[in-house]
């Protein structure tokens, strides 16, 4: 699909839909949206719109892998992700179980808070994730996390910090060696779809450190973030990497207080905000 | 797992609960339901209507006992090969995704072509052959070579607490209200071409219409002589028998009135409503084993007890059956639909 972010973007400094290189879509969401499951959320980053619902820490089902008994060391996190046949411009045509894409996000989400959340408080249980896309317009990897994160809060299962993801590309193919001198490509934050198709983009999930030691008494003022996650399909040279990461732990950091503020501004009802303060 | 073909999941109350569920739920006349509700009452749900922008239509039903729906209508043009005005139920096509089922489960499969059934059957008799524009199919077709294709995608929000059948085909009909379809600029023949203004799009089924609406599916339960609607889950389970009864609004009022003067049944049904489907989802037998000998099977055993549960035998009456099918074309039906649109009001 030819589209001109490659042309324009070096004339104009703006992206295909007006944002700058460093600004993210609007991000909106909602905690609690759905009262039969114990958590949920609500989360729309620009045009893409995920539901998540979180049921346990519950018994496992029986017959499923760890033959009912669960994991006696822990929780067994499990994540389910099912992209809308009419999430994308086009009517996606499904075959039987389920596509390429949404499989390697349910595999990837499930890694990251299977080691993310304090799982051993839960032995011999499962804490299961359903995702629903409900409109795709890229970083849904991204959206994925923070939605999950949501929920999982929502449904109060402990955890050392917000998991916040966020994407990050380049405005340029970026496949040869960065010239310090004439640098020309620009990194992007939150990449949109037509973005993800056309250039190089990485994934990242970020998440605080867990204050150990002489720290732990500190005031977070200067919360240093850890990458807990970290995914890339395209093709870069190795000298933007680092770049890439920078911006992207940035967007993360943008997120994360976005999402801090949902969580707190969701209380509103049972603590007043005045209390809080 | 739950047989996929069966409303009734294992309910977790004894022999003495459920017969006294019973026994209260059968009181002739007027029966006491455990929620406190009258025969004909619903649930309270909460709707909203064109959420997804990157539909044609687009809803969302929250049940009161937390189950969510979002049901999505995509329609793209498609050539028509056999050139015929009639339309073809395969122009529609529903896929049901419910969490923790494969598409291909039975479940979903039977759920979306009970769905199917009534929306693609619906100008399948001979009264409407006639190129009628009542049913879904109708108005698809654009000319004799070009129709659209409808794609509705439901999905299901949250583990199936009651059987979801009518959260599904309440909110598919919401969607379906909701629809648009681009405004035809072309004309006659000719190959397709649309207004690119999405304001002046139109609506694929019309507003406020007494004549034609998306058809429903109720799930309608019997319990000895009565009559309940919006059953929740202790009250499937305690069923006589399970039907889904689809209907729809009828643009031709005579076929109603002629039943009428043939003194049909002697009912007095509504003429804008039409009956579409009656589907048994669970026989009273349901819960009797099959193939086992009288002497030996717990059910046919010994006499009844009083105050212990013991699953049905046998069919429905016929005067039961009509009896639920005038209540549906009657009020309720009317008042479901009327309710429904209601939610579409401000879109």
């Amino acid at each position: 699909m030819p589209l001109d972010t490659s042309t324009t973007y070096p004339l104009t400094r703006l992206r295909l839909d007006g944002r700058r290189w460093n600004e993210l879509r609007l991000l909106q969401a909602q905690i609690s949206t759905n009262p039969a499951s114990s958590g949920s959320s609500y989360l729309a980053m620009g045009n893409t719109s995920i539901m998540c619902t979180v049921h346990g820490p519950a018994e496992g089902r029986r017959g499923e892998a760890g033959g009912g008994a669960g994991n006696a060391a822990g929780a067994v996190v499990e994540v389910d992700v099912n992209i809308a046949g009419f999430a994308s411009v086009d009517r996606k045509r499904r075959g039987g179980g389920s596509d390429k894409q949404s499989s390697r996000i349910a595999t990837t989400l499930k890694a990251a808070f299977q080691s993310h959340l304090h799982t051993y408080l839960y032995p011999h249980s499962t804490i299961s994730i359903h995702v629903s896309v409900l409109s795709a317009d890229g970083s849904l990897l991204a959206a994925a996390i923070n939605a999950c994160t949501l929920a999982l809060v929502d449904a109060g299962i402990p955890m050392p910090g917000l998991l916040c993801g966020c994407t990050a590309g380049m405005s340029g193919s970026a496949s040869t060696a960065r010239d310090p001198k004439n640098d020309e490509l620009d990194p992007l934050l939150d990449l949109s779809l037509p973005e993800e198709q056309e250039l190089p983009s990485l994934t990242v999930g970020t998440t605080t450190a867990i204050p150990v030691g002489e720290d732990a008494m500190d005031d977070d003022e200067d919360e240093t973030m850890k990458v807990s996650l970290l995914n890339m399909d395209a093709k870069v040279h190795y000298t933007y990497l680092e770049t890439m990461l920078a911006v992207g732990i940035d967007g993360c950091t943008q997120i994360r207080e976005i999402l801090e503020g949902v969580i707190k501004g969701s209380n509103k009802i049972v603590v007043p905000r005045s209390d809080i303060l | 797992m739950q047989k996929a073909s069966s409303a009734s999941q294992t309910p977790h109350l004894s022999p003495a609960e459920l017969s006294y569920l019973y026994t209260s739920l059968a009181l002739p006349g007027a029966p006491i339901r455990p929620d406190g509700r009258s025969p004909t009452q619903f649930r309270p749900l909460c709707a909203e209507t064109g959420i997804l922008p990157g539909t044609n239509g687009s809803a969302r039903i929250g049940f009161a006992d937390g189950t969510q729906a979002i049901v999505g209508v995509k329609a793209e043009v498609e050539r028509t090969d056999s050139g015929e005005l009639s339309g073809s139920s395969s122009w529609v096509q529903i896929s049901v995704e419910i969490p923790g089922f494969r598409d291909d489960d039975a479940l979903p499969v039977f759920l979306s072509e009970m769905m199917r059934e009534a929306l693609g059957g619906v100008d399948s008799d001979t009264e409407t052959d006639t190129g009628s524009e009542t049913g879904l199919k109708g108005r698809l077709v654009i000319n004799r070579r070009w129709h659209w294709r409808l794609y509705i995608d439901v999905l299901l929000l949250s583990q199936p607490l009651s059987y979801p059948l009518p959260l599904l085909s309440l909110t598919t009909h919401l969607a379906l209200l909701s629809t648009k379809l681009p405004k035809l600029k072309s004309q006659g023949e000719e190959d397709p071409f649309f207004d690119d203004d999405w304001e002046v799009a139109q609506n694929l089924y019309p507003r406020h219409s007494t004549t034609v609406a998306p058809p429903i599916t109720l799930l309608v339960v019997s319990v000895g002589e009565n009559i309940i609607f919006d059953p929740n889950r202790e009250e499937i389970a305690v069923a006589d028998a399970v039907m889904a009864v689809s209907v729809t609004r009828s643009e031709k009022n005579s076929s109603a009135k002629s039943n009428a003067e043939e003194g049909n049944l002697a009912l007095k049904p509504n003429p804008k409503l039409k009956l579409l489907s009656i589907r048994t989802i669970d026989p009273p037998s349901r819960l009797t084993q099959p193939g086992v000998p009288d002497a030996e099977n717990a059910t046919t055993g010994d006499e009844e007890v009083a105050g212990v549960w013991r699953p049905r035998r046998g069919g429905v009456k016929r005067a039961v059956v009509a009896n639920m099918v005038q209540l549906v074309l009657g009020e309720v039906g009317e008042e479901v639909l009327q309710g429904l649109e209601g939610f579409s009001v401000h879109t």
